[in-house]
């Protein structure tokens, strides 16, 4: 496992997901550490130093595995452009309109006769 | 485990299963294209909450988790949520505000 540092962990991530379109899935993990060993844990804990905690981020396709470290001091601006990478990536979500076409039908009978009376 | 239904419970028992035990809790995206499926998964390796969906507006919801995850991981799990979940209160404003107009 690679651990990158968050830009080249993102462009990775994005390359997953473009080689996963035809088949395949992409699992991306999040998890609590301290990055250290049980030992290295112990010898803190006996210390009594605090341990600093991380947030891991995992992603894999189920041939690679690349991972990155999110401190709490970057994490608000790693998780945005997270999210704009998840955004554009997942396209093949069913949008709204489609379930919605039948649905909103029904919904607009409903609604225009109980919204009508609220404009008034 | 069986899938949660409730995207509300799934949320509220993710964010207790983690503060229960920070050290050992993950939380897993699966997102498979080809299918257009997205699973979020929480587990401490005793219990594993399940949630599913073919939506595109679920993904929004899911991002609300991802940073709910990201601040409780990045910061600690006593870390309060109301600056995440403040965004939905502020969110909300603008609706309140159109209220008062009406009145």
């Amino acid at each position: 496992m690679v651990l990158l540092q968050l830009d080249p962990f993102l462009n990775e991530l994005t390359s997953m997901f473009e080689r996963s379109t035809e088949k395949g899935s992409v699992w991306v993990t999040l998890k609590r550490s301290s990055l250290k060993s049980k030992v290295q844990k112990n010898k803190l804990a006996t210390a009594g130093e605090a341990i600093e905690y991380r947030c891991l981020i995992r992603a894999t396709d189920g041939k690679k595995t690349i991972s990155a470290s999110v401190g709490p001091k970057d994490h608000q601006r790693f998780q945005a452009s997270y999210a704009t990478i998840l955004k554009a990536h997942m396209t093949a979500l069913k949008k709204r309109e489609r379930k919605d076409k039948k649905k909103s039908a029904e919904i607009e009978k409903r609604e225009g006769s109980s919204k009508r009376p609220k404009k008034s | 485990m069986v899938y949660i239904t409730s995207w509300d419970e799934f949320l509220d028992r993710s964010v207790q299963l983690f503060r229960a035990d920070p050290d050992s809790t993950r939380y897993v995206m699966k997102y498979r294209h080809c299918d257009g499926k997205l699973v979020l998964k929480v587990t401490d390796n005793r219990q594993c909450l399940k949630y599913k969906t073919d939506q595109a507006q679920e993904a929004k919801k899911m991002e609300k988790l991802n940073n709910i995850f990201f601040t409780l991981m990045a910061r600690g799990p006593e870390v309060d949520l109301s600056e995440v979940t403040g965004k939905e209160q502020t969110d909300a404003q603008p609706v309140k505000k159109g209220r008062g107009r009406k009145q």
